[in-house]
């Protein structure tokens, strides 16, 4: 869903047939759906194909603004699934997997590039820890390498020798095309009869009795007994409108793209050093991100002077030569953050046929799983069990995951 | 067949705005991520609004109705030797 909500002097234009992308459709909203996903982001998309492929009815996906504006569209498009604690591993390396095969199981090319994922230590401590990680992703057969200072600079000859102590290569994952990811997935969903509606705004949610009945939108009103929240940066606001509380922050990111190189990096790369993380793609630019060590929480997606002076100081330290190569773009995205930075799938409390598919930091990598999980729990009402760690209610019981391998900052604190 | 090149960035042709309008990228926002067109050093400078008159053109509506993705920073391409903190090395 699009942080950028339609002004109302633009509603009036919105019904003029305007085709966004392939897969969106231009027809009127209907009475009735058997499924409402608010969101077009890759959750939402994603999740609409895996029910439509279970043959779930009627479904609509709605977004505010085009789909994959969001987040969707502005994410590092980094994957893997080495992570270091069981629920983390066993929900990505389900999506690893799907990625493996994504482009032939919707028909479209999404530039799944199998270059390798490298998780960079730069401290002898970082390197002990990887270590332990790698025992146990591998007793999960994931295909995991520990790597020295020397096959890390056989690997990244243009890394600076003084940033490497060694690194966890996950040599099956790599990166994707974020945009071709949505597209694709939402041309596959349109085939299946999905109706992707763009700029249409949720303005409420109906629940009697204690379940779903409706939801209420700038372009009418549905009836449907199944919502899902997967409206990313807005999940909170669009909880909210079932009067349920989505415990989140939100954070700006900010990324960049530097004009194109020829190629000098292979894997896609994370360095929790600088608390950054890069690639370059097959277009030779080099994209990345990095993130301040105490985020402050913003909604805002203008980007930043700040961000754009500590993406160049960290990578310029991590690739000296980058010093000399000109930043193109420079964009933000906002992620809701939760208490253990892990999403929330699953139902939501109290209210029947209300769904969570959000609270997403790692949801490029994550989508596909999430989506094949979660159309599991909707369709069948059985929660699979790679998904149960996820549920919203670890947030009251205080079971919280506790996952260490993340590049990012939790909130009020420094990141080991 | 002589080709007509709107994105001198990305060698982005008229047909391919053709094509890509014609398979539904109907928004520049859409459009430019799927051609590329708009993505190159100068941004979209040179380009954008060609391409916007070709989309309005092929779309049947007004230029004005055709929004243009918001410019991102940098105005021009900045090396990040010049943004880097004066002590990275």
């Amino acid at each position: 869903m699009s942080v950028r909500r339609v002004r109302r002097g633009e509603a009036a234009a919105r019904p003029a047939a305007r085709r966004v992308i392939p897969g969106a459709t231009c027809a009127e909203l209907a009475a009735t759906y058997d499924a409402v996903l608010i969101g077009g982001g890759l959750q939402g998309v994603a999740l609409a194909y895996e029910l439509a492929k279970r043959g779930y009815g009627r479904l609509a996906v709605l977004d505010a603004a085009y789909p994959g504006s969001g987040a969707s569209g502005r994410n590092g498009e980094m994957i893997r699934s080495a992570f270091a604690s069981e629920e983390w591993i066993g929900l990505f390396d389900d999506s690893l997997r799907r990625w493996q095969i994504l482009s032939a199981e919707l028909d479209f090319n999404v530039l799944f590039t199998r270059a390798g994922y490298l998780l960079l230590a730069s401290t002898p401590e970082a390197l002990a820890a990887a270590q332990g990680n790698v025992a146990l992703q591998r007793r999960h057969n994931l295909h995991v390498e520990l790597l020295g200072h020397d096959d890390v600079r056989r690997l990244c000859p243009e890394m600076a020798p003084a940033m490497i102590a060694g690194a966890v290569l996950q040599t099956d994952a790599g990166f994707a095309h974020h945009d071709a990811t949505l597209w694709a997935y939402a041309q596959a969903a349109a085939r299946l009869g999905v109706e992707i509606h763009p700029y249409t705004t949720v303005t409420a949610i109906g629940a009697t009795g204690g379940a779903v009945r409706s939801v209420t939108t700038d372009r009418g009103k549905i009836s449907t007994s199944v919502v899902v929240d997967a409206a990313g940066g807005q999940a909170r606001a669009v909880a909210g409108l079932a009067g349920v509380d989505v415990p989140v922050e939100v954070f700006r990111l900010e990324a960049m793209v530097t004009e194109p190189l020829a190629p000098f990096l292979r894997p896609a790369v994370s360095s929790p050093a600088i608390m950054g993380y890069c690639h370059q793609t097959t277009r030779g630019e080099f994209v990345g991100g990095t993130e301040p060590d105490v985020p402050v929480p913003c909604e805002s997606i203008r980007s930043s002077l700040d961000g754009a002076r500590d993406m160049a100081t960290k990578f310029v330290r991590l690739f000296p030569r980058l010093a000399g190569v000109r930043m193109m773009r420079h964009w933000s995205g906002i992620v809701t953050q939760t208490a253990d930075v892990a999403p929330i799938l699953g139902r939501a409390p109290g209210i029947d046929g209300l769904y969570l598919d959000c609270g997403w930091v790692y949801g490029f990598v994550g989508a596909p799983a999430a989506a094949a999980l979660m159309a599991e729990l909707i369709a069948t009402g059985r929660t699979p069990p790679v998904l149960a760690p996820f549920g919203i209610e670890r947030f009251a019981t205080g079971e919280l995951i506790r996952e260490t391998s993340l590049v990012v900052a939790a909130a009020g604190e420094s990141v080991a | 067949m002589a080709k007509t090149i709107l994105c001198l960035c990305r060698d982005v042709t008229a047909e391919d705005v053709r094509r890509a309008v014609a398979q539904g990228y109907g928004d520049l926002e859409t459009l430019k991520r799927f051609t590329g067109a708009c993505t190159g050093p100068c941004q979209g400078k040179t380009c954008v609004d060609a391409v916007r008159r070709l989309v309005a053109e092929l779309t049947g509506r007004d230029v004005e109705e055709i929004a243009v993705p918001p410019a991102r920073p940098p105005t021009t391409p900045v090396r990040l030797g010049t943004l880097a903190a004066k002590d990275a090395s």
